[in-house]
C-alpha cells in the first residue's frame, strides 16, 4: 500500500455542486494523475464543510489549508504550486476560515474555534467511506450501549440532559422512556430528516457529512426503546445526503452493523430511508408519520402521542437528525463529560445555520448558552461591511425576531422561553441596520401562507388574510387598522390552530411589532 | 357485562356523570350543553378543523377543541366564556372569508326566513337564493348560535366550476367549508376511497384524485357524502331545489332483499329524497346508489299509471274503477283454473302476496303461481331457492376467518354487505374474489381470481380440498367460513354446476351461505306459499322439523308454451317466455312498452304510498310505512286482488285493512307472529319423480338471456332513473 502523503478534500454539496464541484473534482483527479502524484495524493469527497458563498471549497490535509471559489481552471496552477511544491496559492485561499474543531477546543484562525461533538466529523471524513468513520471511534458506542440495558442507556441519556434538537425542546430520555415502557409487540424509531425550516441546513450537514453518525445514534436508540426498525424520513430535494446515507446503511449492513443479532448482542434492527413529500407541516412529527403511511400530510389529533401510538399505531419516537447525531457522543464519552458543555438545564451544543448580512453565513456549532452576540460577532464575522445590527430572527420562520437588547441573552431551550423566544430549528437570520421589516415579515407571512396544510379554519384562512394585509402595508396601502388587525388575526391562530404551525405565527409578527411599531407604522399612508 | 363506570365532570358549573372513552363534545351533547361544531357528526372519526367547538378546561394550557379531547373524571369544562365567544366569533368570520354569506348577513334575513319558505333557484331581487342548502344549512345555525351579525372580511369568490357532469349529485366547492366530512364518511365508513384532499393551504379542495369524474374514480353513488355535507356544495340533483322537507318516514327499501331503512324525506306529499338512517341495525345507513337516489324519480315517474285503463280498437281509454274490477271479475269468474296464470312479483310485500296467493288457490283454484325467478332461475329455480332459504344473517361476515365470494360486486348494490367484507379484509380476515369481470372487492383480497364461470366448479372443488378435516375420521373443526354469491353467478347460464359445489359446500363442510339475489321479497313470497308446490307457512321453521317441501321443477310443471285464457300480472311486466293469452290483466304501477299489448290496466300505488312488510334476506320481518297518498287513483295490490274477489264472490276474500290481512297471516303461518325475531326456513329440495318433462322446452336460453339489469316490478331502473342509466352502461362495461 502505498503511503499517502496528501489527503485532498473536496466538499460535495448541494451548494458546491451548483459551483462545479464535480467539474473541479474531474478535473483535479485528472490532474494529480497527469503529474504522476496519485500514489502520493488522494482526492476524498466530503461533506458541506460549513461555509457557503464561497463556490467550489477544497482542503488540503494535514496543513489544513482551505482554498475557496476554485474553478477548473485553476486547478493545474494549484497542483503545481501546492500539491508538487509545496507553496500556497494564496489568491484562492479562504480569507475568512469556517473553523471547525474537535472536541479540544484547539485554537486556529481567525474565528472562535468551535465546540464539536455533532460536527465533529464532518468536513473531515469522507462520508462515503464507514472505515474513516470508525478510525475516529465511530460505532464504538453501540457496543457500550448493549453492554447496558436498555434501561440502562434511557437512564444515561437522562443524566446527559439531552433535549430534542428539532425545535419543541421535549426532553429525549423522557420521549424514549414513553416508548420503551408503551406496551407493543413493534415498536419504531424515526428520524426526521425532513428540514423544512426556510434558511436552515445544519442538519444536512450531519447527513451529507457524517451519515454514520446517524445510523449509529439511530441503532441506540431502536436498542433504548425496543425498536427493530427505523425509518429516515428525509427531505427529498436532499438527493446527494439520500444517496450517502444509502451508501452508508449498505456499508453498515456488510459490516453487520445492521441487520440481524448485531454485534452478537441479540438486538436485531435495520433501516430504511424515506424520501419527504415536500412540505413544511411534513416535518411535524405526526404528519410526518401520516406520510410516512403514505397518506397526506396532515397533523394528527394528539393525544395518544406517537410514542404510544405512532407508525402503524405502533409506538414511535421521532427524533431529528441532530438528536440521534449526539447519542453516540453521549453514550461512548458519557453523561458527565458531556455535562461538561452547555447549560445546566441544556447541555451540549446547538447546531445554528446562520444566514443573513453576516460576515461568514454558514453552519456553526456553539455551546448551549452561547450568546447571540458572541454567535454573530465570534463566529459568524460580524455584520457584513461594518453596519450595524438590527435584529435577527431566530428559531426560523416561527421564531421571534431579536433586537438588540437581546444581543446578551444566554441562548438554549429553556433561558429563551424567559424572553418569549424560542431556539426552534436552530436558524438565525441576521438583519443589518438597512434592512426592511415589513419586507421581512411578508416573506414570513408568504411563507406560512404557502405552507398551512389547509386542515383547519384558522389557520388557512388566517394566513391568507393576514398575507393580504401586509402586502397592502408592504404597498403602502394600508390603513391603521391594519397592525391591529396583524396581531388580532395571529393572536387568533395560537388560540385555535390546530397544530402548531398555526400557533407559532404570532411569534415572528408580535415581536417584530414590539421592537418595529414604528417602522411598520409609517409605512401606512396617512 | 360489566356496567362502565361513570366519570363525574363539571360542565359550566353543573356537575355531570358521563361514560368513559368519550370526548368533552360528546359529553356536553348527552347532556344537552350546546357546543358548536361543523366537522363533527357522529359516527365519523373526530377531525379537528373548524375550531369552533374550543372549550376552556381547568389544567389545559389554551382552548382545546371539545371534539379532540377525552372526558376525565374530576375535569372541570366551561364552554361559554365571554373569551371563548370572541374567538369562535373570529374564527367563523375567517372561515366565510372564503364562503358566500348573503344569506347569512342581511338586514332583510329575518323576513326572508318567514316569508320565503321556498327556494329560487335564480335569485329574486336580492339575488341571494343561489344556494340549494338555504334552510337546511348547518353554517346559518351556526352563524346564528355563535351570534354573529357582520363579518370584517371581504368575501372572497374561489371561481370553481359547478361540476355536473356525475348523476345523482352536483359539487360546488365554492360553497364548501372543507369540514372534510365527506372525505371521512367516503373512506372510513364507505371504505370505498373516491373523495380525498386535493393541493393544500388555502388552495385545498375536495375530490377524485387525478381530477377524474367521480364515476371514474369508483364512486358508488351512495351519497354518502351528500347527507353529511353541512353546506350546499354537495346536493342532490333531482330534490336540490326542494328547500327544507317537512316530514319524514322511516321505511324499508324493497329494491333488494338486504332491507334497508330509509328515512324518506317529504314535501308537500312527495317522496323528494332518502336519507340513510346511520342508527339502523340493519345497514348501519350504508344504503346503495338504489335506495339512496332512484326512489324519487321512480315514483314521481311520468309513467305512473294513474287510472284504470281498458285496450279498445282506437286505444286505450280510461275507466272507473268499478268498471275495471267488473270486468277482470267478469274474466275471471269460473273460469277454468288450467285456464289461467297468476304471476306475482317478488317485490310485492307480504300482505300483496299472501292476499294473491289466497286468491289463486282458493278462489281460482291453482297452484299455478308463476314469478319471473322461475323464467330467470329455470331448471336451477330449486337449488337458487336451496340456497337462497339457507342464507345467512349478514353479521355472520364480522366473525367470519375466511371469505370467498362468486361473481359478487358491490359497487352499485349490497353495500353493507360488500362493506363489512372490506372491514374483515382490512382487519386481516382471508378474503378470496372469484368473478368473470373485475369485482370491486379486488383490491382488499387476498386473492382474486378471474375466469370464466365455467372454470368455477374445478376452483371450487379444489377451495374445499384444502379444507382441514376433509380426511375420514378427522372431526371438523368448528368454522367460519363464508361464501357470498352474486349476480355473475346467480345470472349466469353455467349457474347450475357452480351451485351444486356451492350447496356441498354448505352442506358438507359448514360454509356459511349469502346469495346477493335482486328477490327482494323472495322469503316473503316462499312463507306465503305463492310458488307452485309451496304450501303457506311450509318453509317457516318453527325450531321443530327440519326438512321442508320437496318441489317439483317448477318450469316444467307451470308449461308456460301452453296458451291460457288469462294471464293476470300482479307487480310484473309481459316478460319473454309469456303464454299466449286471450286476456291479459296488467297491475303495476308503471306503464309498460310491450308488444303484447295488455287489455286492462289496473294502476298500483308504491311502497311510499302504502304499508305492509316484507321478510328480508335475513329472515328479517321489515315494516313498509306509508309517506304520501297513493299516486292519482291507485290502489295497494292487495286492495285491487280483494275488490275483485268480492265481485266473483262475496265475502271469500274481504279486507278492508293492512292489519286485517296482518291478523290473518299470524293466525296461519304461526311463525310469523313474533315480529323482532329472525325467521329461519326449511330446506327446499327437488321432487324427483319420474314423470320427467311434461312441457314443451323453452327456447335456448342464450339467444334470449339479455344481460341482467336492476328492476323493480319488472320495469328497468334505467329506464325510469335517468341516473341509473349511466350506472347501468357503466356495469355493462366492467
Ligand atoms: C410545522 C412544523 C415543522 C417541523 N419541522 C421539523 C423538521 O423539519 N425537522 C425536525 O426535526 N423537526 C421538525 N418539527 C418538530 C417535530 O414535530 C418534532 O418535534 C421533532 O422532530 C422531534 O424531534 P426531537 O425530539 O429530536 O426534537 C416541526 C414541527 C412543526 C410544528
Ligand atoms: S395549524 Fe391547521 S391548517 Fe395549519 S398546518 Fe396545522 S393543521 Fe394544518
Ligand atoms: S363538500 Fe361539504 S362535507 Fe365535503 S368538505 Fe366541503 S363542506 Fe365539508
Amino acid at each position: 500500500m502505498n503511503r499517502v502523503r496528501n489527503h485532498v478534500l473536496i466538499s460535495i454539496d448541494a451548494g458546491t455542486i451548483m459551483a462545479g464541484a464535480r467539474a473541479v473534482e474531474k478535473a483535479l483527479t485528472e490532474e494529480i494523475v497527469r503529474q504522476g502524484l496519485s500514489d502520493e495524493i488522494t482526492v476524498l469527497e466530503t461533506g458541506s464543510i460549513g461555509a457557503t458563498g464561497q463556490g467550489v471549497i477544497i482542503v488540503v490535509y494535514p496543513e489544513g489549508v482551505y482554498y475557496g471559489n476554485v474553478t477548473v481552471q485553476d486547478i493545474p496552477q494549484l497542483v503545481e504550486e501546492h500539491l508538487l511544491k509545496g507553496r500556497l496559492v494564496k489568491r484562492l485561499l479562504l480569507s475568512e476560515l469556517p473553523k471547525q474543531h474537535v472536541v479540544t477546543k484547539e485554537k486556529t484562525g481567525l474565528l472562535k474555534e468551535q465546540p464539536r461533538i455533532v460536527l465533529r466529523n464532518s468536513g473531515i471524513i469522507d462520508p462515503e467511506n464507514i472505515d474513516e468513520y470508525i478510525a475516529r471511534e465511530g460505532y464504538e458506542a453501540i457496543g457500550k450501549a448493549f453492554s447496558l440495558k436498555p434501561e440502562g442507556v434511557i437512564e444515561e441519556i437522562k443524566k446527559s440532559g439531552l433535549i430534542g434538537r428539532g425545535g419543541a425542546g421535549f426532553p429525549t430520555a423522557m420521549k424514549w422512556g414513553f416508548a420503551h415502557n408503551a406496551p407493543g409487540d413493534q415498536k419504531y424509531i424515526i428520524c426526521n430528516a425532513d428540514e423544512g425550516e426556510p434558511g436552515t441546513f445544519k442538519d444536512r450537514l450531519i447527513l451529507e457529512g457524517d451519515p454514520h453518525k446517524l445510523i449509529e445514534g439511530m441503532i441506540i436508540a431502536g436498542y433504548a426503546i425496543g425498536a427493530t426498525k427505523g425509518f429516515i424520513y428525509i427531505r427529498g430535494e436532499y438527493s446527494l445526503s439520500i444517496e450517502r446515507l444509502e451508501k452508508a446503511i449498505a456499508q453498515a449492513r456488510q459490516y453487520e452493523l445492521l441487520g440481524d443479532n448485531i454485534l452478537e448482542s441479540g438486538f436485531s434492527f435495520d433501516l430504511s430511508v424515506m424520501k419527504g413529500a415536500g412540505a413544511y407541516v411534513c416535518g411535524e412529527e405526526t404528519a410526518l408519520i401520516e406520510s410516512l403511511e403514505g397518506k397526506r400530510g396532515h397533523p394528527r389529533l394528539k393525544p395518544p402521542f406517537p410514542a404510544i401510538a405512532g407508525l402503524w399505531h405502533k409506538p414511535t419516537v421521532v427524533n431529528n437528525v441532530e438528536t440521534l447525531a449526539n447519542i453516540p457522543e453521549i453514550i461512548w464519552r458519557g453523561a458527565t463529560w458531556y455535562r461538561g458543555y452547555g447549560t445546566e438545564k441544556c447541555p451540549g451544543t446547538k447546531v445554528y445555520t446562520i444566514i443573513g448580512n453576516v460576515a461568514t453565513p454558514g453552519i456553526i456549532e456553539a455551546e448551549m448558552g452561547t450568546t447571540l452576540r458572541d454567535i454573530i460577532y465570534e463566529y459568524a464575522g460580524g455584520i457584513k461591511e461594518g453596519k450595524k445590527f438590527k435584529c435577527a430572527l431566530v428559531g426560523g420562520a416561527a421564531g421571534a425576531f431579536l433586537g438588540p437588547d437581546m444581543l446578551d441573552v444566554q441562548m438554549d431551550f429553556a433561558n429563551l422561553k424567559e424572553y418569549a423566544a424560542v431556539l426552534g430549528s436552530g436558524a438565525i437570520l441576521v438583519m443589518d441596520e438597512d434592512a426592511d421589516i415589513v419586507d421581512m415579515l411578508q416573506s414570513v407571512l408568504h411563507f406560512f401562507k404557502h405552507e398551512s396544510c389547509g386542515h383547519c379554519v384558522p389557520c388557512r384562512l388566517g394566513t391568507a388574510q393576514l398575507v393580504k394585509v401586509i402586502d397592502r402595508i408592504a404597498a403602502s396601502k394600508g390603513i391603521k387598522e391594519d397592525i391591529e388587525k396583524l396581531s388580532n388575526i395571529s393572536d387568533v391562530m395560537r388560540d385555535t390552530s390546530f397544530c402548531p404551525l398555526g400557533q407559532s405565527l404570532c411569534l415572528p409578527i408580535s415581536s417584530a411589532l414590539k421592537y418595529f411599531h414604528d417602522e411598520v407604522y409609517a409605512r401606512i399612508p396617512l | 357485562m360489566t356496567k362502565e363506570k361513570k366519570l363525574s365532570i363539571t360542565i359550566d358549573n353543573r356537575k355531570v356523570a358521563v361514560k368513559p372513552n368519550i370526548t368533552i363534545l360528546q359529553a356536553a351533547r348527552e347532556h344537552n350543553i350546546y357546543i358548536p361544531s361543523l366537522c363533527t357528526l357522529e359516527p365519523l372519526p373526530s377531525y379537528g378543523a373548524c375550531r369552533l367547538c374550543i372549550v376552556e378546561v381547568d389544567g389545559l394550557r389554551g382552548f382545546p377543541t371539545s371534539c379532540t379531547t377525552p372526558v376525565d373524571d374530576g375535569m372541570v369544562v366551561r364552554t361559554d366564556t365571554a373569551e371563548i365567544r370572541t374567538l369562535r366569533q373570529e374564527v367563523l368570520k375567517l372561515l366565510l372569508s372564503e364562503h358566500p354569506a348573503s344569506c347569512l348577513f342581511c338586514t332583510e334575513h329575518d323576513e326572508c326566513k318567514d316569508y320565503q319558505g321556498t327556494i329560487r333557484k335564480v335569485g329574486v331581487t336580492t339575488g341571494c337564493r343561489y344556494c340549494p342548502n338555504d334552510s337546511l344549512c348547518e353554517l346559518q345555525t351556526i352563524t346564528e348560535k355563535i351570534g354573529l351579525t357582520e363579518t370584517s372580511y371581504p368575501v372572497y369568490y374561489r371561481g370553481f366550476p359547478v361540476e355536473k357532469s356525475d348523476p345523482f349529485y352536483d359539487r360546488d366547492y365554492n360553497l364548501c367549508i372543507l369540514c372534510g366530512r365527506c372525505v371521512r364518511v367516503c373512506n372510513d365508513i364507505r371504505m370505498n376511497g373516491t373523495l380525498s384532499f386535493k393541493e393544500r393551504g388555502k388552495q385545498t379542495t375536495i375530490g377524485a384524485a387525478l381530477d377524474r369524474t367521480h364515476l371514474d374514480a369508483g364512486c358508488e353513488f351512495c351519497g354518502a357524502c351528500v347527507s353529511v355535507c353541512p353546506t350546499g356544495a354537495l346536493s342532490t340533483k333531482v330534490s336540490k331545489w326542494y328547500g327544507k322537507p317537512d316530514g319524514e318516514t322511516k321505511t324499508t327499501c324493497v329494491y333488494c332483499p338486504v332491507g334497508c331503512e330509509l328515512l324518506l324525506q317529504i314535501k308537500n306529499n312527495e317522496t323528494i329524497d332518502v336519507f340513510p338512517n346511520y342508527d339502523s341495525t340493519i345497514d348501519q345507513g350504508l344504503l346503495c346508489v338504489k335506495g339512496r337516489f332512484a326512489i324519487p324519480e321512480y315514483v314521481a315517474s311520468p309513467e305512473r299509471l294513474a287510472t284504470p285503463q281498458r285496450m279498445t280498437p282506437l286505444g286505450y281509454e280510461d275507466i272507473s274503477w268499478d268498471d275495471a274490477i267488473d270486468e277482470a271479475a267478469e274474466k275471471l269468474s269460473g273460469i277454468n283454473p288450467e285456464d289461467v296464470l297468476i304471476v306475482v312479483s317478488p317485490q310485492l310485500t307480504n300482505e300483496d302476496l299472501f292476499v294473491a296467493e289466497r286468491f289463486a288457490r282458493e278462489l281460482i283454484g291453482t297452484d299455478q303461481i308463476m314469478s319471473v325467478l322461475i323464467t330467470d332461475m329455470r331448471e336451477e329455480t330449486v337449488s337458487f331457492l336451496n340456497l337462497a332459504s339457507a342464507s345467512s344473517p349478514f353479521n355472520v361476515i364480522d366473525t367470519a376467518d375466511t371469505i370467498l365470494t362468486i361473481g359478487f360486486d358491490s359497487t352499485y348494490g349490497f353495500t353493507p354487505i360488500g362493506i363489512k367484507i372490506k372491514k374483515a379484509a382490512k382487519a386481516g380476515v382471508n378474503l378470496t374474489t372469484l368473478s368473470v369481470h373485475e369485482s370491486n372487492l379486488d383490491i382488499v383480497s387476498g386473492e382474486t381470481f378471474q375466469m370464466n364461470v365455467t372454470k368455477w366448479p374445478a376452483l371450487l372443488d379444489s377451495i374445499m380440498g384444502k379444507m382441514p378435516g376433509n380426511g375420514k375420521g378427522t372431526k371438523l373443526k368448528p368454522l367460519n367460513k363464508v361464501v357470498v354469491i352474486g349476480a355473475e353467478v346467480i345470472f349466469s347460464p353455467k349457474r347450475g354446476a357452480v351451485f351444486e359445489k356451492i350447496v356441498e359446500m354448505k352442506d358438507r363442510f359448514g360454509w356459511k351461505v349469502i346469495v346477493a339475489h335482486p328477490y327482494t321479497n323472495l322469503m316473503g313470497l316462499l312463507a306465503m306459499g305463492a310458488f307452485p308446490g309451496i304450501k303457506r307457512g311450509e318453509i317457516v321453521s318453527d325450531g321443530t322439523k327440519s326438512t321442508g317441501p320437496a318441489v317439483e321443477d317448477p318450469l316444467s310443471a307451470m308449461d308456460l308454451a301452453r296458451h291460457r285464457k288469462v294471464v293476470y300480472l300482479i307487480g310484473e311486466v309481459p316478460f319473454e317466455n309469456l303464454p299466449e293469452c286471450d286476456f291479459l290483466i296488467y297491475q303495476n304501477a308503471l306503464s309498460v312498452k310491450s308488444t303484447r299489448k295488455p287489455d286492462l290496466v289496473l294502476p298500483s300505488s308504491l311502497f311510499t304510498e302504502l304499508s305492509g312488510t316484507i321478510i328480508s334476506a335475513e329472515g328479517r320481518i321489515l315494516p313498509i310505512r306509508k309517506a304520501t297518498d297513493p299516486y292519482g287513483k291507485s290502489m295497494p295490490d292487495w286492495q285491487i286482488i280483494s275488490k275483485i274477489s268480492e265481485k266473483i264472490k262475496s265475502g271469500a276474500l274481504k279486507y278492508s285493512s293492512i292489519s286485517a290481512i296482518q291478523t290473518d297471516i299470524k293466525k296461519q303461518v304461526k311463525s310469523l307472529s313474533d315480529v323482532k325475531k329472525r325467521l329461519e326456513f326449511r330446506k327446499i329440495s327437488a321432487k324427483t319423480s319420474g314423470k320427467g318433462r311434461t312441457g314443451k322446452r323453452l327456447s335456448d336460453p342464450k339467444s334470449s338471456r339479455k344481460p341482467w339489469e336492476e328492476k323493480y316490478r319488472g320495469i328497468a331502473l334505467k329506464d325510469v332513473v335517468s341516473g341509473m342509466l349511466v350506472i347501468e352502461e357503466r356495469r355493462r362495461h366492467e
